[in-house]
């Protein structure tokens, strides 16, 4: 009676043992899903807050106050009249706040020179257009056509160049 | 005669020997177990592991691909005709119809040289750098190719995008990827 009491115990004991592990397995298993799923959400997380991010800075670039519009014969996106951008560097008190960016600047990439902010004394002999010029904690930037007329043998002709626009926030 | 038996030295460790052999069993049980869970939970991973890398091999749309895509066929170059200087747009399709620029130099080469020198300035590559490398393919509908420009290393994580335009009949397709 006693031995056979003995044996009852270990298969119940055997038998807790195999459901302890079968949960510890599927509980692993589980774990092992979830993180792959919140690993998928953060990485889908990140490409929308980089496109929000990107299309603030397109948005910004394709406003009335930077964009080309029709005035190079094309209707481009992502173009910027840098002619317009001098005019509004002068004015650039009168929007403040007006973007809901603390700094704006847009800086030409290709082709390459030494850095040199453009004044009205320079331009167009230079590659750094400061709009805005704040303390920021967050910088996004876009690759933007930054293009304005220029004569060559007395004929005009639109110049386009690759420059980055880069806004930047507070908070 | 039960009570003679069980006190006798021979049925006691006949009893002791069946203990044993149960207790043994039951311990194969459980290492049999343990090891088939072992077994499935090797085999669950491996492949938690090779659909992992799947998809990182997977292209990543991007905005900033896409945007410098539009941003680079707007933008002007030295070669020019009679009539116009060409943007990196009307280059391409110079280049397909085999013209030749103003200076004398072919326009696939000018395409070439232009896009080479905008690429290495926009997308700086470097083991230290976050890009590791670039591939830039522009081709027809019909898969004839324009120009192909590749640097650095070929990564499982990269970012692209595809940019279409037409001229007449032809449809022109510009893939860029930058490996990260």
């Amino acid at each position: 009676m006693v031995m056979k009491n003995k044996f009852g115990q270990l298969k119940i004991q055997q038998m807790a043992f195999m459901l302890m592990a079968i949960t510890l397995f599927f509980a692993l298993v589980g774990m092992f899903f979830l993180t792959i799923q919140v690993s998928k959400i953060r990485e889908s997380a990140s490409v929308l807050e980089e496109k929000n991010a990107l299309l603030l800075v397109t948005r910004l670039a394709n406003s009335p106050e930077f964009s080309c519009g029709n005035s190079f014969g094309i209707t481009a996106i992502s173009c910027v009249d840098s002619d317009k951008i001098m005019a509004l560097k002068n004015k650039a008190e009168d929007y403040n706040g007006f973007w809901g960016t603390s700094n704006i600047e847009i800086r030409k990439i290709y082709p390459a020179t030494n850095p040199v902010e453009c004044t009205s004394s320079n331009y167009p002999n230079c590659n750094i257009i400061k709009i805005n010029e704040e303390e920021i904690e967050s910088e996004y930037s876009n690759f933007v056509s930054l293009c304005r007329k220029e004569i060559a043998n007395g004929q005009t002709y639109n110049k386009c160049e690759l420059a980055k626009l880069m806004a930047g926030y507070n908070g | 005669m039960v009570e003679e038996n069980q006190g006798s030295p021979y049925t006691n460790l006949s009893f002791k020997k069946r203990k044993m052999k149960r207790n043994k069993l039951g311990q194969e049980e459980m290492i049999g177990f343990a090891m088939i869970i072992i077994i499935v939970a090797v085999v669950v991973l491996v492949f938690i592991g090779f659909s992992i890398r799947n998809q990182q091999t997977e292209n990543v749309e991007s905005y900033e691909v896409e945007s410098f895509l539009q941003s680079a066929l707007q933008y002007t170059t030295d070669c020019e005709n009679n009539l116009e200087r060409f943007s990196v747009q009307k280059l391409i399709f110079a280049c397909y119809s085999k013209e030749q620029c103003l200076d004398g130099r072919k326009s696939c080469d000018a395409l070439k040289d232009e896009m080479t020198k905008m690429l290495n300035e926009s997308w700086r590559i470097g083991e230290e750098r976050p890009v590791k490398g670039y591939d830039l393919i522009i081709r027809t509908d019909k898969n004839e190719s324009i120009l192909g420009l590749s640097q650095g290393e070929i990564t499982s994580n990269s970012k692209g995008a595809v940019q279409d335009f037409a001229r007449g009949e032809r449809l022109i397709e510009i893939i860029f990827k930058a490996y990260y």
